[in-house]
């Protein structure tokens, strides 16, 4: 046995050996490992087969693709897609009037184009672009849509569908991030009565159902303000999802200030700055960087979220859905608005399923 | 080094003086009457076993740790237990400097912005002025090739030099360090140490917790050794290291020397 070794020749680095598994036994290997694991598979197998080929059946072979009311849909084996295709228009803006949808098309269109060319673009050194798009969209938006001065003014509640959608998460983004942060700082002060006041908003919202929080700001709301102030449905429905998701960020960014260790506040004091410039260039954007991810989910809720606001007779998809299915031409066949809804899920299972791909991607790339 | 003289150091060249300092955690007693006066170019080298407070002493000279008891004159700032405000913390930290024993520095900026956000955004220096600074310090340190990487990207050695050079962008008349080798591969220990010396003969007034005791002999010009929160022994590094006068003192040489 040799008890001294000296290397006379260097290992020069090699590539690791690509896997020499073929697919096929790898398939055998993740779908039938063990007889209990196989059994489980096979059942899945089956199970989605069959449900799989019933929606096939309703979805596609039974369904019925044209016609303009509810004559086009008779029974319940097939979907009734004509209701969807024929109402596209309330579905994309709602009410607005026809001869100014260029002004929907341009905020689509602008969104479009900030996700693809800015936020899909982004990595950490560009953050500050998307945040800032994310506050100055929608306030283009909402000024946009109203109109004013050359513009003929179209007020908020002739918005819909998936117009109102976008606007009204953009809008809430937009006020709930800052105050969310504002509250998380100010839980963080070194006044008790901020800490008190914002710890008593963040725990009460928190406890608080939204749809009840919908309803009073719907309701009660106009009660507590003076007649001269005509807020309008859609502003309050805003503010109180503002408000909700502020109390649910707070939280988000709380995490985020507490993952930034003691060191680097410490550090920035011995370099001279001052509490407030270290907050801002050294706590803040480390804070804020950590939980985008986070963030997004709560996103993702509020576009989920605003199907609430048809329950307090806001025109938003659902509602537009809903009501659809209520017009004269399309009452009748119950399949008709199940068929909306089924449509209505596909379309918020692919903005919701992208958004989180994109959350999933910001985290792989810290 | 051209450290400016601006006329903050008391008129016989005090720099720190701690009179009675007394300081808890909760119901620790972490500093117990501590009286230390530094003069201005002095190098200070603390020692003594964990725990003894060495770290809480440095702290307490930038007010990073509150004290309960005492008064504290850090230069020219006059400092009372009873009122620390941020006033006086923006006031002392912005002449005394520090690095750490974690380096902390700031992760989401490159090499350069470490070195400039102080003097700009602290000291208000122009940036140019500042840029000019932060090139001339990364030089001293040996670093002038990695100006835009992240910290993330630089070895132990390479990160705390990068915030030795940080802190000498601010233009301290003071610098603490605070243990400032102990996280670092016993190969990156040298090259910081080498920094620190040519800091020293330079003439840098130095506040230096360590246990490189090699170092501590060379380059300092009073020796503290502190346990359970006193200083015990004050000494030049002769007489410290070859005539220890405490017992607690000959024991803790002792023990460094039998391994």
């Amino acid at each position: 046995m040799t008890t001294h070794f000296v290397r006379q020749t260097p290992i020069d680095p090699r590539a690791a050996p690509v896997a020499a598994i073929a697919a096929p036994v790898r398939w055998r290997r993740a779908w039938f490992p063990t007889p209990a694991m196989s059994l489980l598979s096979l059942l899945l197998f089956a199970l989605f087969a069959l449900f799989g080929w019933r929606f096939f059946q309703w979805a596609i072979v039974h369904a019925h693709w044209r016609g303009m009311s509810s004559e086009a849909c008779p029974g319940d084996a097939g979907a009734c897609w004509a209701f969807v295709i024929a109402r596209w228009k309330p579905w994309l803006v709602g009410n607005y009037p026809s001869d100014q949808l260029w002004r929907a098309w341009t905020c689509f269109a602008t969104f479009a184009l900030f996700w693809t060319w800015v936020v899909r673009r982004s990595h950490t050194a560009s953050l500050r672009r998307v945040l800032l798009g994310f506050m100055l969209l929608p306030v283009a938006f909402f000024l946009l849509l109203t109109g004013g001065g050359p513009l003929p003014v179209v007020v908020p509640t002739r918005w819909g569908g998936l117009l109102l959608t976008l606007v009204v998460t953009l809008a809430t983004f937009a006020t709930a991030l800052p105050i969310g942060l504002c509250l998380a700082l100010g839980r963080r002060s070194r006044l008790p009565v901020a800490r008190w006041l914002c710890g008593v908003f963040v725990e009460g919202m928190r406890a608080v159902p939204l749809l009840a929080v919908l309803f009073i700001a719907a309701t009660l709301l106009p009660m507590f303000l003076s007649n001269g102030m005509n807020v309008d449905l859609f502003s309050r429905a805003v503010i109180a999802f503002a408000l909700f998701n502020a109390a649910l960020s707070a939280e988000v960014f709380r995490g985020g200030l507490q993952s930034v260790g003691r060191g680097q506040l410490e550090a920035a004091t011995t370099v001279g700055l001052s509490d407030f410039a270290a907050l801002r260039l050294v706590v803040l954007p480390q804070a804020v960087t950590a939980v985008v991810p986070a963030l997004v989910n709560i996103m993702i809720a509020v576009i989920k979220e605003t199907t609430l606001l048809s329950v307090i007779g806001v025109n938003d998809l659902l509602g537009a859905v809903e009501n659809g299915a209520k017009s004269p031409d399309w009452i009748g066949e119950s399949n008709i608005l199940t068929s909306g809804h089924v449509f209505l899920a596909l379309a918020y299972l692919t903005v919701c399923y992208g958004l989180s791909r994109y959350s999933r991607r910001l985290e792989v790339r810290r | 080094m051209t450290t400016s003289p601006r006329a903050t150091s008391d008129s016989n060249g005090t720099i720190v003086r701690m009179q009675g300092i007394n300081k808890w955690y909760g119901a620790y007693h972490a500093l117990r009457d501590v009286d230390v006066q530094i003069a201005s170019g002095e190098r200070i080298v603390i020692c003594g076993p964990s725990g003894s407070g060495k770290s809480t002493l440095v702290r307490t000279v930038n007010l990073l740790e509150p004290f309960q008891q005492g008064r504290l004159r850090v230069c020219g700032v006059e400092v009372d237990a009873d009122e620390i405000t941020r006033a006086a913390r923006l006031a002392v930290n912005r002449r005394v400097g520090m690095v750490f024993q974690q380096f902390n520095l700031f992760p989401h900026m490159t090499v350069l912005q470490n070195l400039t956000v102080g003097p700009v955004w602290g000291a208000g220096v122009g940036r140019r002025e500042a840029l000019e600074r932060a090139h001339l310090y990364l030089q001293r340190v040996g670093l002038m090739d990695q100006t835009h990487k992240h910290p993330a990207q630089l070895s132990g050695g390479q990160q705390q030099r990068v915030a030795i050079a940080r802190t000498l962008c601010t233009r301290p008349q003071l610098v603490l360090f605070d243990e400032p080798t102990a996280s670092l591969d016993p190969e990156m220990v040298s090259e910081v140490l080498q920094t620190m010396e040519s800091l020293a003969g330079e003439g840098m007034t130095m506040m230096i917790v360590t246990h490189e005791m090699g170092f501590a002999r060379r380059v300092a010009d009073r020796m503290i050794f502190m346990d359970q929160g006193q200083i015990i022994e004050i000494a030049r590094p002769d007489d410290f290291f070859e005539r220890p006068q405490s017992p607690r003192l000959q024991t803790f040489l002792g023990q460094l020397l039998s391994h």
